[in-house]
């Protein structure tokens, strides 16, 4: 999120698409509609589902799943051809706008309703709408980015409020909220295949830094790898890590993967979840950690898993970062229950069987505050350095103390800041930044422009040069320089910004009102991207042959994150005349995840017990299937399940709806033998996973789980 | 019309009942509690039940000598505070946060009984491994024993890349920061998590 849940309070417009915030988030929701009834402001909601943020909705808008890109660039394309977007903004701020509007100029009205099936003159009336009403806040979830063109939403959504220059202000920006309740720190520590923590990248430099602040030499970090090659080579991801074992698909690797480790991860959360079951038996040890017994250890015949019991988040301690980048200190309520072990102590017993314990807990001796301490030295991308853990404590123990409009402590000890320090926190004293971007006040008081990063210059494919730094007098008050400058670097000689750990340079910048950073604008084009402007571009399994002609995916990937992803050559026209369903998933109040936690709690379990599919009535009267019957949903890769129809009109006649949060019964099967005697949930179902599709996007290889295909048939 | 309805019903309409989150508490003013906040997902109506809360405990102290601990629920990203109340060790009930500026006393149902998280009979009491297809308890030297050995196993003949590690988005920073830092140790990139999909 640039901004946070609390600075919607100051929104004039909320625009939600792809999130149904009032079952994922609902907490948050007080703050939406704190906006629509003190500031009137319209709530849209643009989902394929009418879902129950729909129903607080002023204005819904019925999508069709997949073409979120194409409706956004409808939207832009009105705004700009109507002369409604933020002049001043653009000029000073943005940069690519030209190039941009000549692609969006594509996307007019009726094609925008070809491809989304948005009436015509409703894109024309929310443009305006959104024109007429500002600041407004965009707000995403899943729903936007688990798409093969999940990137290039995600882009048009941030492009749609730069060209209403709703960027960088309380009450604008673009505000995704996320997940799991540690998902925003868990990302910034990079617990991903491309990067070390705070967004490094796995280059040679970002090698070097990490190891200076491990104390570690680099030679031997490199010695514990195959090669230098696969130092620097992205890994498997979550999203087809299986492809490792199973190799269905080509891999690139010396070998394949014999042993998994899966650590508070909910198995049933990957698609085509029957190729997953598969993998669990050609592994020759898998080891799950979990608090409760989760799906997978359902799953596989083979006596090769071990189930680890972890504590839960109550029983051990330490700093999370909420979906408004705050950091929260949460103390430990009490010790580990029965014989489970919280994280910290698996990991060290762990760690020191395998040989490497003097190395990995150099710096570490007080658990869990030496390792805060340690990322904050490390992690100066992002500003985590200004959160010490005793900063962190006193603004949980002080919450009370903060205001609920603007977030900022009104006396007591954390007088003037911002709740949780929002990263960046540059300095030990730094308030945190509770809007990214935001030119009206000073860095050292949470002020920042945009971030230079991709150079000064640029000349695009169209043959036009543009400088890439902001215009000239547009900076934080207080700057140094008045306008655009690039990062900073050498202020310690062979530094920059992000590598002095000595963290001078910051300090420096801070001094001189500037941000450590630089002073740029804002891309509307990624020169490194296959599409460097937003486009659509047909879901890989799609229900439209038409379509696939006119917007095809991309090319095949032959190395993405070490295995042959398919695209154009898994895109076949013909597969809707079997599969003639657009299947979609998604999350329930009760139930979080993979469900291990919720179902095992039995109130839960009885306030949501079943897993259902949402069928339209037209279609459920049309395949003769009633209200409450079982019904098999089949997945063009083989996979099939079988749950209760719920017949609906809350998604159209082309569209089924599972939660996914189910497990503990497999394609008819029921699997609650085989967890541990006395540990199955108290709500079990088919997880809806088994009938997700093969699609994964083009730069992430996020899973293409809310537009795949589908046949359903009563049971 | 919403708050009508919740201020009409009958746990708020209980005045001298005591309203916690105990376990203890009626499953069925619970299930009515949190079907009242899931349905109505907005915490307009949290101010009043907490205001119930706090007039009903302050009648009485069932918990002499029990501490308050601050902390924040595991469920999402949103982070709404919970003041858990702890005496000789056990955690006895929980309390919303009214004065948390971001949830302000909000909870949905998940949260709401955040406290069954370490309550669950669910919860799995000792590590396990699948032999002859059944679950077998052993001690957690075994386990880490076992497991490292055959670790090291496939190291050796397969290579460091021979280990997929699937890591968490609901562990802490530290834990997470552990967790790549981990993989970085091993000699391998294969590495990854929940906010991958």
């Amino acid at each position: 999120m640039t901004n946070s849940l609390n600075d919607i309070r100051h929104s004039k417009l909320v625009f939600m698409i792809g999130s149904n915030a009032a079952e994922a988030h609902p907490v948050a929701m007080q703050h939406v509609l704190y906006a629509k009834e003190v500031n009137n402001a319209p709530i849209i909601v643009v989902d394929p589902r009418f879902t129950k943020l729909a129903a607080k909705a002023t204005d819904y808008v019925r999508i069709r799943p997949g073409t979120d890109t194409a409706f956004v660039m409808g939207l832009i394309n009105q705004i700009v051809s109507n002369d409604w977007y933020d002049k001043d903004f653009v000029r000073a701020r943005v940069a690519g706008f030209p190039e941009m509007c000549k692609v969006a100029s594509h996307y007019t009205p009726d094609v925008v309703e070809d491809i989304t099936g948005i009436p015509a003159s409703e894109v024309v009336r929310i443009a305006k709408l959104m024109a007429t009403h500002r600041p407004g806040t965009v707000v995403w979830c899943m729903g936007g980015t688990q798409h093969s063109i999940g990137s290039s939403n995600t882009r048009a959504f941030c492009i749609l409020q730069l060209v209403l220059g709703n960027m960088g202000k309380s009450g604008g920006g673009t505000n995704i909220f996320r997940g799991h309740d540690n998902v925003q720190g868990a990302t910034d520590m990079c617990v991903l295949s491309h990067s070390l923590p705070g967004y490094y990248g796995i280059k040679d430099g970002s090698w070097k830094h990490w190891c200076r602040v491990w104390d570690v030499d680099y030679e031997w970090i490199k010695s514990r790898f195959h090669s230098k090659e696969y130092m620097n080579k992205k890994g498997f991801t979550l999203a087809r890590w299986y492809e490792g074992v199973n190799q269905d698909d080509k891999i690139n690797q010396y070998t394949p993967i014999k042993a998994l480790i899966q650590w508070g991860c909910a198995g049933n959360s990957n698609s085509m979840l029957h190729r997953v079951k598969k993998a669990m038996d050609k592994l020759e040890l898998v080891v799950i950690v979990d608090p409760f017994a989760p799906a997978m250890c359902t799953w596989g015949e083979k006596d090769n898993v071990y189930l680890l019991p972890c504590s839960s988040q109550y029983e051990t301690s330490g700093s999370l970062t909420s979906t408004s980048r705050q950091f929260q200190w949460r103390f430990k309520v009490v010790d580990p229950i029965y014989e489970s072990k919280d994280d910290y102590e698996i990991m060290a017993e762990l760690v020191k069987r395998l040989g490497f314990a003097d190395k990995f807990y150099k710096n570490i001796k007080k658990v869990p505050e030496d390792i805060t301490r340690e990322i904050c030295k490390g992690t100066l991308t992002i500003g985590y350095n200004g959160a010490l853990p005793e900063r962190i404590k006193k603004h949980t123990l002080n919450w009370h103390t903060f205001d609920i409009d603007t977030l900022q402590a009104k006396g007591g000890p954390c007088d003037g800041e911002y709740y949780g320090l929002p990263w960046p926190c540059w300095t030990e004293t730094h308030p945190g930044t509770p809007i990214l971007y935001d030119i009206s006040k000073p860095v050292a008081k949470g002020g920042l422009p945009f971030r230079a990063r991709f150079g000064t210059k640029i000349t695009y494919y169209d043959g036009r040069t543009e400088d890439l730094l902001a215009a000239k007098g547009v900076a934080n008050p207080g700057s140094q320089v008045k306008g655009g400058y690039p990062e900073f670097k050498d202020i310690v000689p062979g530094t920059n910004w992000k590598t002095d750990l000595s963290q001078k340079t910051i300090k420096e910048a801070i001094k001189r009102g500037m941000a450590p950073f630089g002073n740029a604008r804002a891309r509307c084009v990624v020169w490194t991207f296959p599409d460097q402007v937003p486009v659509h571009r047909e879901p890989v399994h799609s229900p439209r042959p038409d379509l696939i002609a006119k917007y095809p995916t991309y090319n095949d990937k032959p190395d993405q994150y070490r295995v042959y992803t398919r695209f154009k050559s898994e895109q076949n026209p013909d597969l809707v005349k079997k599969f003639p369903f657009v299947i979609i998933t998604g999350r329930m109040v009760e139930h979080m995840g993979g469900g291990a936690e919720t179902r095992s709690n039995k109130y839960l379990s009885e306030l949501q017990p079943h897993v259902y599919a949402e069928i339209n009535e037209r279609t459920a009267n049309n395949l003769g299937i009633r209200n409450g019957q079982m019904v098999w949903i089949e997945s063009p890769e083989g996979g099939r399940a079988k749950v209760m129809a719920k017949v609906t009109d809350r998604v159209d006649e082309h569209t089924i709806f599972l939660p996914y949060h189910f497990a503990g019964q497999f394609e008819g099967k029921s699997l609650v033998d085989r967890y541990p005697e006395g540990m199955a949930p108290y709500a079990v179902g088919e997880p809806a996973n088994i009938v997700t599709n093969y699609g994964y996007d083009i730069i992430t290889q996020i899973q293409a789980t809310k537009d795949g295909l589908c046949n359903v048939k009563p049971a | 019309m919403a708050q009508k309805k919740i201020i009409n019903s009958k746990i708020s309409g209980r005045r001298s009942r005591r309203v916690t989150f105990n376990p203890k508490m009626a499953r069925r003013s619970f299930l009515k509690l949190s079907g009242a906040a899931a349905a109505v997902t907005t915490a307009a109506l949290a101010p009043k039940l907490t205001r119930k809360v706090s007039a009903g405990t302050d009648k009485k102290e069932p918990y002499p000598g029990s501490k308050k601990i601050k902390t924040i629920c595991t469920y999402c990203s949103v982070g709404c505070g919970i003041v858990a109340e702890v005496q000789n060790g056990v955690w006895v009930r929980q309390e919303v946060a009214s004065d948390h500026p971001v949830s302000r006393g909000g909870h949905c149902c998940k949260g709401a009984g955040a406290i069954d998280m370490v309550t669950s009979e669910k919860r799995l009491k000792s590590p396990m491994k699948r032999v002859g297809g059944k679950w077998q308890k052993i001690s957690w030297n075994q386990a880490l024993d076992e497991i490292s050995k055959k670790l090291l196993d496939i190291r050796e003949k397969n290579g460091p890349d021979a280990l997929h590690f699937n890591g968490s988005a609901k562990v802490s920073n530290e834990m997470a920061y552990l967790q790549r830092k981990f993989a970085a140790f091993w000699g391998s990139n294969n590495i990854d998590h929940q906010a991958r999909i």
